[in-house]
């Protein structure tokens, strides 16, 4: 594999990027808030470590083999992270929102479905069988990470359950970042690697300047406080004791209209 | 270009145009909800006649909200209940109110999150529940069995709609007295 300064570079950055993310996530104690999400950049950086090491130190084979368990990883941790956005918007008071339950399961299933079939259409040119794999195994994960959300967003507008803050912006970056790579890699399976390598390896330098792009968000969004809460004021206190008189009588005169 | 090649260009390609424009859509569509303001809110809702309402879901529960057991309770027939729901154009005001009470208790759990959350809950329940119900009397509509399902879906969704709009006056009771008088004359 020929890599280009171009490549280390993306590579320097999109790793700075990412320490940097971990120590806002620590330092602004959003980890034991976000323990998946924090878990997920976290494996990130190990993962870039050891595939550079792989990369320069060790036997052509076992870069194939770290990189594609290191992939089943990255997507299991991104199940992860969904779980745990879900489970914010969609448990407001602690357990599933039963309107949510049968649709948010309908969803999924149909997701992993799609991207199934688009993964089976899928048909790239290569020279080896690894690379069939690991092209197929990034589409499918990319189509499934970008329906389930869209999925989630598309629920919680339709059954009217708002994201909050924090929450919110994680799920914005991993949902941009999964429709662009959704993109990145219908053009990996599409140009594949046999003829045209040079629109491969353009397309991958796109795909980490892109996610280079989320994790700045991220750094920006998760320093930020969320929104604090207000307070209910004196007045509006001593407003409610006045109130209570009138939605009394409202009461009384629905109770004499049965009874009329 | 083979002709799975094309197949499979066309699909994702029709994937994505969908899936993004669905995100865009929805995140306008919830941006919009939430931005909104109390004056803005309540210049979208349709008069509804309470009284009407009252009448339908007293007639299956009590003030309290429980079913009634007593022998002068579940009276009402359909074209009476139907009649005063102001049949398909009432059906249709209740749940577009409901849209609009979602986004009111919304407005309230923007700013007050920690007292507003469960009542907020109820009410976005309820809302789905009357939308539930709607959905069914147009079901029932297109297959010719709408006499049939009056009894069991109109009134069931004037009784959650009539529950739901106490909700909201409970929950603006224990906010703001002018947003309560407002919302009072719009409902």
């Amino acid at each position: 594999m020929h890599l280009t300064g171009l490549d280390f570079l993306l590579w320097a950055v999109s790793f700075a990027a990412q320490v940097a993310l971990l120590f806002v996530l620590c330092f602004r104690r959003r980890a034991s808030a976000y323990p998946f999400f924090t878990t997920y950049i976290s494996a990130n950086v190990v993962r870039t470590i050891v595939l550079y090491l792989v990369l320069h130190f060790g036997p052509r084979a076992a870069y194939f083999y770290t990189y594609w368990s290191l992939a089943i990883l990255d997507v299991l941790l991104q199940l992860c992270v969904v779980y745990e956005i879900s489970s914010r918007i969609f448990r407001p008071l602690g357990s599933w929102a039963k309107d949510v339950r049968g649709s948010f399961l309908c969803f999924i299933g149909i997701s992993i479905a799609m991207a199934a079939a688009l993964t089976w259409l899928a048909d790239p040119h290569t020279r080896f069988w690894m690379q069939v794999l690991i092209i197929r195994g990034n589409l499918f994960s990319a189509v499934l990470m970008s329906e389930l959300f869209v999925t989630m967003i598309t629920l919680s507008v339709t059954v009217g359950l708002p994201w909050k803050a924090h929450i919110a912006k994680i799920a914005q970056g991993l949902g941009v970042w999964s429709v662009m790579d959704f993109l990145i890699e219908t053009g990996h399976s599409y140009f594949g690697l046999s003829q045209k390598t040079g629109v491969y390896h353009h397309l991958s330098q796109m795909r980490i300047a892109v996610y280079i792009a989320c994790v700045a968000y991220w750094i920006v969004t998760l320093w930020r406080d969320a929104p604090a809460p207000r307070e209910l004021s004196g007045q509006m206190y001593r407003e409610l004791f006045a109130l209570q008189g009138l939605v009394g009588s409202q009461l009384q005169s629905l109770r004499s209209r049965r009874r009329s | 270009m083979s002709p799975r090649a094309l197949y499979f260009l066309v699909a994702a390609l029709l994937m994505l145009v969908c899936l993004a424009s669905a995100a865009v859509y929805y995140c306008l569509r919830g941006r919009r909800s939430s931005q909104g303001t109390w004056e803005s809110l309540l210049k979208r809702l349709t008069f509804v006649d309470r009284d009407a309402i009252a009448v339908i879901a007293l007639d299956v529960i009590d003030e309290s909200g429980q079913q009634r057991r007593d022998d002068n309770s579940a009276i009402m027939g359909a074209p009476e209940i139907w009649k005063l729901i102001g049949g398909w154009d009432g059906m249709e005001a209740l749940e577009a109110n409901c849209t609009v009470l979602i986004d009111l208790a919304f407005f309230v759990q923007q700013w007050y999150p920690e007292k507003a959350l469960v009542v907020a809950e109820q009410l976005r329940l309820n809302a789905r529940e009357i939308q539930w119900h709607v959905e069914r009397l147009k079901g029932a509509a297109k297959s010719g069995h709408l006499e049939s399902s009056i009894l069991m879906n109109a009134q069931r969704a004037a009784v959650t709609y009539f529950l739901m709009t106490r909700h909201v006056l409970e929950l603006y009771e224990s906010r703001n007295l002018a947003m309560l008088a407002d919302l009072q004359k719009a409902l």
